[in-house]
Formats: structure tokens, C-alpha cells, sequence
């Protein structure tokens, strides 16, 4: 994966022959699907490199399976972006290199390791939602990241660092064998302080309430291909350091920080909701919704338990596949009209495109929910690891938070198939590019098969959530 | 064959045919909905032919594992109490069809009729669900075909009707989510491992403050899907809004969903529970009842009052229900059914009446008998069953409601007798106001207003059914009896009822896979 990074970079500055303009991308793909080989062929190994900063076990691997094609359709979707058509061997590059940190982050064994792959793909981030330095949204959205970004940083580091001070160690198994000698977090207030810490900076990170407040405008701002891997890769990066920090290293404290997550998890379910519930453009809504699922997955890791990890590791498939769908059709109606993000530019496009409108109905009523899709499996399993920790106050909130999720969500479906506004011009029917159409398609299989196979890849969910808890 | 897999398979498949027909060509789409409708009707058929009676749990289970460690599974089959929903849906779904193809929207009719197929396999997957998650799922599903038949295709003010009836189903239905997911992990502690079977988790001893939390939980989602008052804010928008034929499915079918849940998973679930929710929700029915009875007499139009109608007579079925008495429960299930067929019917009126005076208000009519006499004929039948006439087909199902309660509480009975007085007053009210009198609204005396063959197909076959009921209802209610009575008889044993109330307790005896005894005591027959 290194390599094609390093390859795409160098390619940014060689000067290419135009025949060869599609070299940077071919080499990204060609990085990840080798690195998705490897990462399937090493299934069911647990390998532990540099002396234990890096592990690589079922729980890295599968949350790899999501990173990878979530960095595959960034560069899928920036395929022929006018926008991105100048910097491409850069984009390409910057994608590697952020779902570089991604599988760093998930993968480490070790809080300094940890907090390099966190650094790695938000640097990498900074740039890519400014990569348009043309556009005065895209450099705002980037700066703004950059700011909240590097508090979020600061503060993580901090929180690192009082952890090592508590522990004597920044091995994460090493940290959960010294909590076991003590009598949990309350009797050492640097533990307090360090786990406070860490919550707020991976709560930005995870674009958690109230840490949220980027969310939107960096979303709106940057390049429809990096929100897209933003709200999805970094998603992921995010709740696995979650999982990693709580419900691995700091599990024999769970009782101490099982309510604080909870806290957060309730508090992130209703403001992201209520937020999704005002906007009317719909990548700020898919941001807000993106913010309201964070809090579904938090009660993942605020439960604490393995089944807690695995019902959010299935959460974490089931959410990229069905918002990847969703951001190839804002993609598509992007192209077609001017300001395509809005729900006025969506109004009849179901029935303009109905392929493009089954797509989008199927990602917007699994996003809310509705049975028998993944987002209702993995809202079930989410909830059910909640009642099952004793923990009930969760699962309603969540389930009333829901609620409130359907109707935006099912705005979206109700304004696409409805007939478009009289006396509009009709949109430019451009012909759709194969690439998005294949990021669209992709996730709608995905999102079908997920409800169909779940038990398969619960199967592994649960060999991911049990290597994360057996240190 | 596994005939109750393939009877909602099949709607689901038609409905998907229907997604790949042009939107120009509407013949096939005609063609292809009626076929499909058929088949189900026919799946639905065969499938009562091979109904056991005398077998008080669920018959000709599917069972096949959908994801295991969760205890999920696709489970359906059908019993007693699920037998005769299930032939109400095939055959007001055909009816409905039918209607929908006489009048087919201009705009996207294959859409529409494909959202149809979609509901009618919601429906059916609910009424055969035998494992709790699939009952959720089916809850779910159908909600958005039939969102999206109303916000499509509704009146002027379809799209917040649609929102409302959506924001109003999901609070209930998601809070019931939560009670599923606690019921199942609750018992897991009896039964060892995780199951959302139902068979698994009957019996369950919950404890008597757990059971009642879990079945408000279950509760709420049923009130709202009844509508039980005073969640019944949704009904009025919702069904003067949405296209009529969509609003007659609503009506006949959908509205059994949540007196379904009440008597399938509710009461026989959580038998604990019954003692210290029985006399609120019985408060709530009966002041449903009485208020959707004035709501009815004073209605404006003649859809809104047959909906506030529905809200009076599911208040009885849910009484017959929540007493926990033999005779008032299988009062409940073929209430049930005499409610699907005499709503669609009076739908059905209001519909001709409706396109052939151009108005749906009751005060802008009158006369109309004149000039069409048969559509008045037809009308007088469905308002005699509708106000529960002797003879007619209510009758026997409020008779052995109202008989029930009257055995546990005869305060409640005296109550429930107000809506039976009401329902003779708007009943009638509408009869009158528009079929005698001087005439009014049109200006050939009505001729337009007549009912014509094409109408003929889908009313006749609902009197048929009616006048079937009324001459004969014990072959309706026997074979559900069985299931009946092994739904209510763990509450009856926890709220300490005479054990002679209980009948021969079929489960011991269905549960070994021999036939219990006919339960004594004939149709309508008490001591």
C-alpha cells in the first residue's frame, strides 16, 4: 500500500505523457486491490510486527475490507471530475496515503502507533478537502478542518500521554494488563483525565456531539469525492480506535467510562438527527445524518462487551455500503445540474433516472432503518448489545432518535420520485460515467447482500470483537 | 411445498414483474397484477385446505435460519387466528386490484399497482410471521408501499397526510423494537439460548413487572397501527387523503394489524403483564368507541365518517380482546374479518358515490335512491351489517364480544352498547342524508350514481361474504377457536378466572401433535 502511495506521489511530479493520464489512478487501484489480497489471504493470523506497535489480527483485517473500497470509490468517483482533473496523480496519492493511516490506526498495538495512523490520514484529509484550490469552499473547508483537526490532535496527544503516565506503558496490551492489578479508573484521576481526553479527541475525529461542529461546512465544502471518503474511511478509522482504546486496552475500567460514552452516544444520536432534520441540501444533510450515525455506532463501544464491537463492525459495513450509494447519486445529480446537492435539484430525478432512484431509496430507507435492510440488522444488533449490557436507556434513545432520522430520510425518497416542479427546464441528461454508476451499483449489492449473508459476516464480526477483547 | 413461503412470495414477485413493465404499457401491467393477485388468492386457498382446526399452534411452518447468532429467522405458518387474516388479504387485495385497474392513475400505474403487490406481501408476511424479528420486519415493510401510495398518488394534501401516518407508525413501531430485542434477551435466560421464535418465548416467565413494561412496549406500536384512542390523530388525514382504493386496503386489511399483534404476541406472550394494563387499555377502547361514534355522527364526508367508524369498531374488537374471555376473543377474530369485509364495502360505496356525484359530502347529497335503486339495495345491506342488525353478519362478532365482556365486566359491556347505539344513528345518518330525500347533488336524480356491472364485480362478492357470515358464522369461528383459546389462556390462569373459563387448554394436547376435543359450548351458546 506504501509503495502505490509513494508511487502516486512521485507520479504528481513526474511530468506524464498525456496517453498516460490515467496512470495515477491505475496504480491506485492496482495498490489497493493488492493490499485487499493480502489483507483477505492473511485472515485468521495474528502477526505482531515491531515489536508489538503493529498487529495485524482479524480486527485490523476486517475493518481493512471496509477502508479499502471506501479509498477505491474516492478514486472511482474523482474519475473524470473536471474539478480534480489537474491534480489527479495528487489526489490519487493523498487517497492512498489516508487509507494508509486508516489501516495504521486499526491495526496498531500501541498508542504511538495509534496516534501516527490517526495523524497520517488527517494530514493527508487537510489537504485533499482543500485540493481544489480554485474554489473558495474547498480552501475554507480545508482550513477549517486543519483548525478543528489540530485541536482535535492536540488534545489526543495529551490524552496519550497522561494514559502513558498512568500506565507506565503505551503498549495497549500492556495497559490492559496493568488495569488489571488496579482497582479501576476512580482511583487514579490521571486515568480520569487521560480517558476524558481521549473520548473528546476521537469524539472530533468521529465527528461526535459536541464535537461536531466542522462536520457540516467541511463536508459541504470539500469535494464530493473526498466527503465521501471522509464520511466513510474516517468513520471507520475513528470507531476502531474506539474499539481499540476502550473496549481493548481499557476494558477492565469499563464500568468507569461505560456511562461517559453512553452520554456522548445519546447526545450525538439527537443532535445529529435534529440537525439532518433542518437542512435542505443534501451532502449538509448526509453530513448531519453522517454525525447522528456516529451515535448509533458509539453504543458499540460505550456497551463495552465483544458483542458491542461486533454488532458495530457490522454496523460499520452496512453504513459505508449504503452511504457510498448515496454520495455516487448526489455525485451523478451533481453533474447534471448546477447546485445538484440541493432537494430542489433532486425533485423528480427518481423518475428522470429510476435506476439512480431505486439506488438512492434503498440506501436512504436502509440509513433509517427500515427491516430488512443492513441498517435495520445493524440497529437491531447495536440495540440488543445495549439491553443485553444492561443498558436499555440506550437502545430507546436510539430507537426515538431513529425515528426523528426517518423523515429526513424519507424526504429524500419522497422528492425524488416526485414529479418534477412544473415550468423547470429539463436537466441535462448527461450519459452516466461508468465509473460512479459502478460506486452505485456496488453498494446497492452490497447493501441487498448484507441483509441476505448477514450471518456470514457476523461470523466474522465476531472473530474480529473477540481478538480485540483477547489481548 | 412450502405454500405459505410462496403465497408472499408470490405478490413480491408480480411486484417486481411490475417494476420492468413500461410505463406506457398499461394492459400488461393490468394483466400481470391481476394474474399475480389470483395466484395469491389461489396460494391462499390451498393453504386453508390444508388448514388442521382442530391444531391449536402454528401449521405448515417455513423455517429457515437468516442470521443464527442473533437468533433471527425467517419463520412463517398459520393458525387459527392467522388462517382467516390471511384469506381477508388475498381476497380484499384481489378486490382492490381489481378497482385499481378500473381506474388506473395516469400517471405511473404499474408503480401503483406494483406498490400494492408490495403491501399485500407485507400484510401476508405479518399475519404468518412466527418469529418476532420477521413480525417487526413485515411491520416495516409494508409501511412504505403504502407511504408512497399515498404521497404519489393521494389528494391536495397528500404529502403531510403521508409524513404524519409515517412519523406516527415509526414512534410505535420502533419503540417495539427495543421491547422485541429485551423480550428476546430476557428470555434468554429461561431458555438458554437466544430466539425470536414465538413458540420459544411463550410461556416465558417474565415477572410481573417486566411482562407489563415489555407489553406497553408492544403496546404503544399496536395503539398507533389500530388506531386506539388517542393515537388515532394519523386516521382522518390519512384516509381522506389517500387514493380511495389505497384507503379501502388501509381500512379492511391494514388496520387488523395491530389488534393481529395484540392477540398473536400481547396477551398470549405476556400473560403477566394483562393484570395491570387490562383495565386502561379497556378504558381506551371504550372511550374509542363511544368518542368514534360522535366523531362518525357529526363527520362531514362520507369517507371520514366510515374511518371514524373503524375507530369505534376496532374499540370493540380491541375490548374483545384485552378482557381475556374465550368468547369475547373469538368475537375479536371474526370481528376481524366482518370489519375488513364491511369497511371495504362501505369504501366501495362511498367510492360510487363519490364519481358519480362528484362530492364525498353528506350534506351536498340526498335522494339518490330514485335513480339508482340497486346501488341503494346494495348500501341498505352493507348498512345493516355495519350497524350490527340482527341477522347481519356484525352482529354475531359484536354479540359475542359484547357477551364476553358482559360475563368479566359488565360495567364495560353497559359502555360498549353506547357504540352499538351510535353506530344506528350515523349509520343511518348516512343512509338517509344520501340515498332518501329530496334529491340532490345531481341533477339527473342520481342515474350517474348507479352502480354499474364493472362495480358489480368487486361489491357482490362482499355481500356474498357478508350474507355467508351471517347465515353461517360458525364456520368461521370454529376452526379458530383452538388458537384461540391457547392464545388467552395464560393471562385467564394468571388473573386467576374460573378454570371452566379456560376450555380443554388445547396447547397440551396440539403440542404432542394429537387433536384436542372441539371445545364446548356451540357458537353464541353460554350458560
Amino acid at each position: 500500500m506504501s509503495a502505490a502511495t509513494v508511487l502516486a506521489l512521485v507520479l504528481a511530479v513526474v511530468p506524464l505523457p498525456s496517453t498516460w493520464r490515467r496512470l495515477p489512478e491505475w496504480v491506485g487501484f492496482a495498490g489497493i486491490v493488492a493490499t485487499l489480497a493480502l489483507a483477505v489471504a492473511q485472515w485468521g493470523e495474528r502477526q505482531v510486527a515491531f515489536s508489538g506497535e503493529l498487529r495485524i489480527d482479524r480486527f485490523g483485517l476486517l475493518l481493512t475490507w471496509i477502508i479499502l473500497p471506501a479509498a477505491l470509490a474516492a478514486i472511482l468517483f474523482s474519475w473524470g471530475e473536471p474539478s480534480a482533473a489537474g491534480r489527479r496523480p495528487e489526489f490519487v496519492g493523498l487517497v492512498l496515503a489516508a487509507a494508509t493511516g486508516m489501516m495504521l490506526t486499526v491495526m496498531s498495538g500501541d498508542l504511538i502507533t495509534l496516534f501516527i495512523g490517526i495523524e497520517l490520514l488527517s494530514v493527508a484529509l487537510y489537504i485533499l478537502c482543500a485540493i481544489e484550490v480554485s474554489r473558495e469552499r474547498s480552501r475554507e473547508s480545508g482550513l477549517k478542518y486543519l483548525i478543528t483537526g489540530s485541536i482535535g490532535t492536540a488534545i489526543l496527544i495529551y490524552g496519550f500521554a497522561l494514559l502513558y503516565g498512568a500506565t507506565g506503558t503505551t503498549s495497549l496490551t500492556g495497559i490492559a494488563l496493568k488495569l488489571d492489578t488496579m482497582d479501576g479508573l476512580l482511583t487514579e484521576p490521571l486515568l480520569v483525565a487521560a480517558i476524558v481526553l481521549i473520548v473528546v479527541a476521537l469524539g472530533f475525529k468521529a465527528s461526535a456531539v459536541p464535537f461536531h461542529m466542522w462536520t457540516p461546512d467541511v463536508y459541504q465544502g470539500a469535494p464530493t469525492p473526498v466527503t465521501a471518503f471522509m464520511g466513510t474511511g474516517t468513520k471507520v478509522a475513528a470507531m476502531g480506535a474506539f474499539l481499540l482504546v476502550f473496549t481493548g486496552a481499557t476494558q477492565q475500567a469499563s464500568g468507569d467510562w461505560r456511562a461517559l460514552i453512553g452520554a456522548l452516544a445519546v447526545v450525538t444520536m439527537v443532535v445529529g438527527n435534529v440537525g439532518a432534520l433542518m437542512q435542505g441540501n443534501i451532502k449538509r444533510m448526509l453530513a448531519w445524518s453522517s454525525i447522528a450515525q456516529a451515535g448509533y455506532l458509539l453504543i458499540g463501544v460505550a456497551v463495552g462487551t465483544a458483542a458491542g464491537a461486533e454488532a458495530l463492525i457490522y454496523y460499520l459495513f452496512a453504513y459505508v455500503a449504503m452511504t457510498l450509494a448515496a454520495f455516487a447519486i448526489v455525485m451523478l445529480r451533481e453533474r447534471e445540474v448546477e447546485a445538484g446537492d440541493t432537494q430542489v435539484a433532486f425533485t423528480g430525478f427518481g423518475r428522470a433516472r429510476p435506476w439512480a432512484g431505486v439506488v438512492m431509496t434503498l440506501a436512504m430507507t436502509s440509513l433509517a432503518g427500515f427491516p430488512p435492510l443492513p441498517g435495520f440488522v445493524g440497529k437491531f444488533l447495536l440495540f440488543g448489545s445495549a439491553v443485553d449490557a444492561g443498558m436499555s436507556w440506550l437502545a430507546i434513545v436510539g430507537a426515538l432518535a431513529s425515528v426523528m432520522s426517518v423523515v429526513y430520510y424519507l424526504r429524500v425518497v419522497i422528492v425524488m420520485w416526485s414529479p418534477a416542479p412544473e415550468g423547470a427546464r429539463s436537466a441535462r441528461r448527461l450519459r452516466v460515467p461508468l465509473s460512479v454508476a459502478s460506486v452505485a451499483a456496488a453498494g446497492a449489492v452490497a447493501i441487498i447482500a448484507l441483509a441476505v449473508w448477514a450471518q456470514p459476516l457476523l461470523d466474522l464480526c465476531a472473530g474480529a470483537a473477540r481478538a480485540l477483547v483477547i489481548p | 411445498m412450502p405454500w405459505v413461503s410462496t403465497l408472499i412470495l408470490i405478490p413480491l414477485v408480480t411486484a417486481l414483474v411490475l417494476a420492468f413493465v413500461p410505463a406506457r404499457d398499461r394492459r400488461t401491467a393490468r394483466g400481470i397484477v391481476l394474474v399475480g393477485s389470483f395466484l395469491a388468492l389461489a396460494a391462499s386457498i390451498v393453504v386453508l385446505a390444508l388448514f388442521d382446526r382442530d391444531l391449536a399452534v402454528l401449521q405448515q411452518v417455513d423455517h429457515l435460519d437468516w442470521i443464527p447468532a442473533a437468533g433471527v429467522s425467517w419463520d412463517v405458518g398459520v393458525d387459527g387466528i392467522s388462517i382467516w387474516l390471511v384469506l381477508l388479504t388475498t381476497v380484499i387485495f384481489t378486490l382492490g386490484v381489481i378497482l385499481a385497474c378500473q381506474r388506473l392513475p395516469q400517471q405511473r400505474g404499474g408503480i401503483f399497482l406494483a406498490l400494492i403487490m408490495l403491501a399485500e406481501a407485507g400484510l401476508l408476511g405479518l399475519f404468518t410471521a412466527g418469529d418476532l424479528i420477521l413480525f417487526y420486519v413485515f411491520w416495516e415493510f409494508m409501511l412504505i408501499p403504502f407511504a408512497l401510495l399515498i404521497w404519489n398518488w393521494g389528494g391536495s394534501e397528500r404529502r403531510s397526510a403521508g409524513m404524519i401516518f409515517v412519523a406516527y407508525t415509526m414512534v410505535g413501531s420502533l419503540l417495539m423494537l427495543v421491547a422485541i430485542v429485551a423480550t428476546g434477551i430476557i428470555a434468554m435466560d429461561h431458555t438458554g439460548q437466544l430466539s425470536f421464535l414465538m413458540r420459544d418465548l411463550m410461556g416465558v416467565p417474565y415477572g410481573e413487572a417486566t411482562a407489563t413494561v415489555l407489553l406497553a412496549g408492544f403496546l404503544l406500536a399496536f395503539a398507533i397501527k389500530i388506531p386506539l384512542w388517542p393515537f388515532h390523530g394519523w386516521l382522518p388525514r390519512v384516509y381522506s387523503q389517500a387514493p380511495i382504493v389505497v384507503t379501502i386496503l388501509l381500512a379492511a386489511v391494514m388496520s387488523k394489524a395491530g389488534v393481529y399483534g395484540l392477540l398473536r404476541v400481547g396477551v398470549p406472550m405476556f400473560p403477566e403483564g394483562i393484570g395491570n394494563l387490562l383495565i386502561p387499555v379497556a378504558i381506551l377502547a371504550l372511550i374509542g368507541i363511544v368518542y368514534g361514534s360522535l366523531l362518525a355522527w357529526r363527520a362531514p364526508t362520507m369517507r371520514l365518517l366510515v374511518g371514524y367508524s373503524s375507530v369505534a369498531h376496532l374499540g370493540f374488537i380491541v375490548l374483545g380482546i384485552i378482557v381475556i374471555d374465550r368468547l369475547a376473543a373469538q368475537g375479536a377474530v371474526l370481528q376481524m374479518i366482518n370489519h375488513g369485509i364491511v369497511a371495504a364495502a362501505a369504501f366501495v360505496i362511498v367510492m360510487i358515490l363519490a364519481r358519480g356525484t362528484g362530492t364525498e359530502d353528506i350534506d351536498r347529497l340526498g335522494g339518490l335512491a330514485r335513480g339508482a335503486p340497486r346501488l341503494a339495495v346494495a348500501f341498505l345491506f352493507v348498512t345493516m351489517a355495519a350497524l350490527a342488525l340482527p341477522g347481519s353478519n356484525a352482529f354475531v362478532g359484536e354479540f359475542f364480544i359484547l357477551g364476553g365482556v358482559f360475563d368479566q365486566y359488565a360495567w364495560m359491556a353497559v359502555i360498549a352498547l353506547l357504540g352499538v347505539i351510535y353506530a344506528a344513528v350515523y349509520m343511518l345518518r348516512m343512509y338517509q342524508g344520501t340515498m332518501n330525500g329530496p334529491p340532490r347533488g345531481v341533477q339527473d336524480g342520481g342515474r350517474a350514481a348507479e352502480m354499474t356491472a364493472r362495480d358489480a364485480i368487486v361489491l357482490v362478492p362482499l355481500i356474498l361474504m357478508m350474507a355467508w357470515i351471517a347465515v353461517w358464522p360458525n364456520s368461521i369461528v370454529a376452526p379458530t377457536r383452538a388458537s384461540t383459546d391457547l392464545a388467552v389462556a395464560p393471562a385467564q390462569i394468571v388473573l386467576e378466572r374460573p378454570t371452566d373459563q379456560i376450555g380443554v387448554l388445547p396447547d397440551r394436547a396440539a403440542a404432542v401433535g394429537t387433536a384436542s376435543e372441539p371445545p364446548p359450548g356451540a357458537a353464541g351458546v353460554r350458560p
